[in-house]
């Protein structure tokens, strides 16, 4: 017996024992009804040829392994960013344990969620009463401060409308007249998770400033000499709102977070649980309204809002996932000029450092190809960054990109002479991916865990940025905005290049003639 | 006088070194290291000296008696490569106590030298002194030759103790090590009238492999490189050598005019480094075997393999002409790399605005003066604040140097390119020249060079602000 009690083996182990290797085998040529086996190879191969990959374009139905996520998880991002905020989604609670979980994966925090619970006779009737109650047994059960409510596909296919069911929950007493109800409708066949973020942060703001759907007074803007901040969907939100506070402090800078993520998925272990951390609050969200004007990381992450913003009299301006020195220049000196505060020495000095860092290891990085999929901002920030390393983005993905994207990553292609063999590809999956690492093989691929189907697939080392990152604890700590933050980038993209070194010369007596100790 | 300052004394006399020979009686006694100023930097000791000349004989186990900082800081530092056994880059030391230092450490060496036996069984353990065990007394030579006798295996002692001088004398003392414990001591299975050695080349990066496919077709065979991928019977059976080839100027002379005293085997001093070179060993190779005895068509097949690769190797480095024209080098190197690269650097289109001469002969001077007429910037010893200097007023655009100088380019904003030990590209030979443009090329238009020199957007006078 492969299993004994004495001595039970786990899932690494038991599948490789001989019994479940017979038993495997024997399955697959019994009941499988399996091709023979140089079929199979010449299948395989065939999907790496350029042939398929011309097929694999043509496709227009199916998507396959998409590198992106639905509204209704940016929806929850965003409402999470503010004080004592439950995220409350209309439609069906099996979408809002996915949300739960994935954030819970990619953080490793609990994520806190509800939904209204809709089932069948809601979606036959509308979801009315499971709005009436869910807001009430929400408001009861776990104390927010605010209850920021978003939708599923299920809701919206039905025509369930936000506003109105709201208004009759305050009536029947779910909760108080006054209490903090924003919402947005966010179906997850429209856009992306970014578009949710993009809608949910609008309705917090339109509810705030614009009279809480009719129930106040709209606020009177009264210019001051803040900023407001927003970071945009972001799988290092906790590194990189900790460091933008940081710079802005350095830089004396008086500044609204709008969307504050960092605390409430980096919560401490010390015997109490917070349900909620940190957070934009209410008040500040509000009196954003007077702010000189509002910077976002991520234009794509905010089209809506900023626009918003921007109707209500402040400056609005919007980068793109700044990651680098060149990038991170910008940043600063639109900060510098909004504020019309210097750039301390200290900043001075970490731009130095990392501008050292870049010319120490430049050799290493010069001229490799890298693949690169993710958000459209993350792209953009990242084949910047690639670029002034010297590197070649040859594929840039994104899967929720539009035509508009296509054309800002050429024109970052144009402004570069390593940007001459690129291409940018909108709207595509990672199966096309996979198609362009087989027929345009690259050094290098710069992705979420989902990549490393790819790596293992094509053979092309996975460097894990991008969201979500399931399989490798703790990046979400680590900025990669600011000067900091390239440092970051450039040490995960150089320990990546050195463990290729190091793996292609490892095996003893064959490839170890530059197992070296230093690189 | 102990055995160490009789060394001393002979390394120091080396008959075939013409600085020595050029030198008053006097100032020859007083040796010729050049006594180092304390307080001022400077580089590796004679410990570390013996150890890189020697640890690039790949079979045998290098302990290092003494505490641990001689062989932690200098474990497979070198990237000196082998082609087969991987014992040498085994870190071995007696890693000793406080304890050693007061009742001496010599019985803890036997027993790190039999336990090396007993789980690896090398064919050779080399043993080396270090400041600290040479201070306390411990006789490595007996310790050595009692544990020779005990496992019937050759165990080598290297008396080099960092206190000893610089790491060129160290070089000198490894070498003397193999001319005292190994070099003739075997045989070879067989000889042949084209056996040849090369000396004190160490294949860092795996030169040697670029330089052998030639020695391959011109019909030579490599007796014994001394010491790079080397096995240690391969140098123990050296001194069958029909001729030798020296390469690194001064490291190991000694070797190579021992060799030539005791085994009439003639030695010419030569370089990988540059096409010219490259090409000049290869016929001096072809002309000393002639003489030995050779049949003589070696000459005229030597001739056919370097006529085909100069023209190789020109053509191949032509692309690089244009984006090259007219760039500015420094050069801070030594010995034979201080003038052997020039030529191809300057068939690029490059200048040379100066190049270092502090570890180069007075030939290698010569040369240098030969090569690059009167504009011949010769920089006898540059201080990192000269360096810095040059480099800040743009006299130079690329500086090619070892590791050590690397941070003193960065920090005058210029491009910077490994041309020693820690380099991860082999430049020698033919194909080595060529992947030197190719680098030189690469270094002088990495994009970091124009975020390094540009100012921070803040620091021009149209910021807005500040």
């Amino acid at each position: 017996m492969t299993q004994s009690a004495t001595h039970v083996l786990d899932h690494f182990d038991l599948f490789r024992q001989p019994e479940y290797k017979e038993m495997l085998e024997n399955k697959r040529k019994n009941f499988e009804n399996p091709v023979a086996a140089e079929e199979l190879e010449r299948v395989r191969e065939w999907t790496k040829t350029g042939e398929y990959r011309e097929q694999n374009f043509a496709r227009s139905a199916l998507t396959v392994n998409p590198a992106k996520a639905c509204q209704p998880l940016g929806a929850v991002f965003a409402a999470v960013g503010f004080e004592s905020t439950l995220p409350f989604v209309h439609g069906s609670q099996g979408c809002v344990a996915y949300y739960r979980s994935h954030f819970s994966r990619h953080f490793k925090e609990p994520c806190s969620c509800v939904s209204s619970s809709m089932t069948e006779d809601a979606a036959v009737f509308g979801g009315l009463n499971n709005m009436i109650d869910g807001l009430a047994n929400a408001h009861s059960l776990y104390k927010p401060k605010m209850i920021s409510v978003s939708t599923t596909c299920m809701a919206e296919v039905i025509g369930d409308d936000l506003n109105a069911f709201i208004k009759t929950a305050k009536e029947k007493g779910s909760v108080p007249a006054d209490f903090d109800v924003p919402f947005a409708h966010t179906p997850a066949f429209v856009g992306s998770h970014i578009t949710g973020y993009d809608n949910v942060m609008k309705g917090i703001f339109e509810h705030f400033w614009d009279g809480k759907a009719n129930t106040a007074p709209k606020l009177e803007r009264v210019p001051n000499e803040k900023i407001n901040f927003i970071g945009g969907f972001d799988g290092y939100t906790v590194g990189n709102l900790r460091e933008i506070k940081r710079i802005f402090n350095l830089m004396q800078v008086g500044y609204t977070i709008l969307g504050d993520n960092s605390d409430v998925w980096d919560t401490p272990t010390d015997g109490t649980f917070r349900m909620y951390d940190g957070g934009t609050t209410l008040e500040d969200a509000a009196n954003a309204v007077h702010a000189k004007a509002t910077i976002s990381m991520q234009q794509y992450c905010t089209e809506k809002t900023l626009a918003f913003i921007g109707t209500h009299g402040q400056e609005v301006l919007a980068l793109n996932h700044p990651v680098g020195v060149a990038a991170t220049d910008k940043f600063l000196m639109e900060v510098s000029r909004i504020t019309g505060k210097g750039i301390p020495e200290e900043l001075a000095k970490e731009r130095g450092r990392v501008v050292d860092a870049i010319a120490d290891s430049s050799a290493h990085i010069h001229g490799k190809k890298f693949a690169l999929y993710g958000d459209p901002d993350l792209c953009l920030g990242l084949a910047g960054f690639l670029l002034e390393l010297g590197a070649e983005p040859t594929h840039v993905l994104a899967t929720n990109g539009n035509k508009e994207w296509i054309e800002r990553v050429q024109a970052l292609f144009d402004s570069s002479p390593f940007g001459k063999n690129c291409h940018v590809y909108a709207g595509k999956d990672l199966w096309h991916m996979r198609s362009l690492l087989f027929t345009e093989p690259v050094d290098f691929l710069i992705g979420n865990t989902y990549g490393k189907f790819l790596e293992r697939d094509t053979g092309t080392p996975l460097i894990r940025i991008g969201f979500p990152i399931f399989d490798r604890h703790h990046h979400h700590r680590y900025p990669v905005w600011g000067y900091q933050g390239a440092m970051n980038v450039l040490v995960w993209i150089l320990d990546k290049i050195f463990d290729e070194i190091d793996k292609n010369t490892i095996v003893p007596g064959k490839t170890d003639f530059s197992f070296d100790i230093i690189r | 006088m102990s055995s160490l300052s009789t060394k001393l004394q002979e390394v120091f006399e080396e008959p075939a070194c013409g600085k020595n020979q050029g030198k008053s009686e006097k100032e020859r006694k007083k040796g010729c290291t050049k006594q180092l100023s304390p307080g001022a930097a400077a580089g590796g000791c004679a410990f570390d000296g013996a150890k890189i000349a020697l640890q690039p004989i790949t079979d045998v186990a290098h302990l290092v008696h003494g505490p641990i900082a001689c062989e932690g800081n200098s474990w497979d530092n070198r990237h000196a490569l082998s082609s087969g056994a991987e014992t040498y880059r085994m870190g071995f030391t007696t890693d000793i106590n406080e304890l050693d230092v007061v009742y001496g450490a010599e019985k803890r060496l036997y027993k790190a030298i039999k336990e090396i036996i007993e789980k690896y069984d090398p064919p050779a353990v080399f043993v080396y002194q270090t400041c600290v065990t040479a201070l306390i007394g411990d006789d490595i030579e007996v310790v050595c030759k009692a544990a020779s006798k005990k496992f019937n295996k050759p165990v080598i002692p290297v008396n080099s103790p960092g206190f000893a001088g610089v790491k060129n004398l160290g070089n000198k003392l490894g070498g003397e090590a193999l001319l005292d414990h190994v070099i003739g001591t075997q045989e070879p299975d067989y000889t042949t009238p084209y056996d040849i050695n090369i000396i004190g080349e160490y294949n860092l990066s795996g030169e040697l492999w670029q330089v052998k496919p030639l020695l391959d077709a011109m019909g030579v065979r490599l007796l014994a490189c001394i010491s790079g991928d080397a096995k240690y019977k391969e140098v123990a059976y050296s001194h069958r050598a029909k001729a030798s080839m020296m390469v690194c100027s001064k490291a190991m002379i000694n070797i190579a005019r021992k060799m030539q005293e005791r085994y009439q085997i003639p030695f010419f001093e030569g370089s990988f480094y540059g096409i010219g070179d490259m090409s000049d060993s290869l016929r001096e190779i072809a002309r000393l075997l002639v003489e030995r005895g050779a049949p003589k068509d070696i000459i005229e097949r030597t001739e056919n393999l370097i006529a085909s690769e100069e023209a190789r190797a020109w053509a191949r480095i032509a692309p690089y002409k244009e984006r090259l024209q007219g760039k500015k080098v420094l050069l801070i190197t030594g010995g034979v790399k201080s003038w052997s690269v020039v030529a191809a650097l300057q068939e690029a289109g490059m200048e040379i605005v100066g190049t270092s001469v502090k570890k180069s002969t007075k030939e290698d001077k010569d040369r240098i003066k030969e090569i690059m007429g009167d504009e011949a910037h010769m920089i006898d010893d540059m201080t990192p604040r000269e360096m810095y200097k040059m480099l800040k007023e743009a006299r130079a655009d690329i500086m090619l140097s070892g590791g050590r100088s690397q941070f003193v380019a960065l920090k005058a904003k210029m491009p910077w390119l490994d041309i020693n030990q820690e380099r991860h590209h082999a430049y020698a030979g033919y194909e080595g020249m060529v992947k030197l443009v190719e680098e030189i090329d690469k270094t002088l238009y990495n994009p970091v060079w124009e975020l390094v020199r540009a100012k921070a957007p803040w620091e021009s006078p149209d910021a807005a602000t500040v």
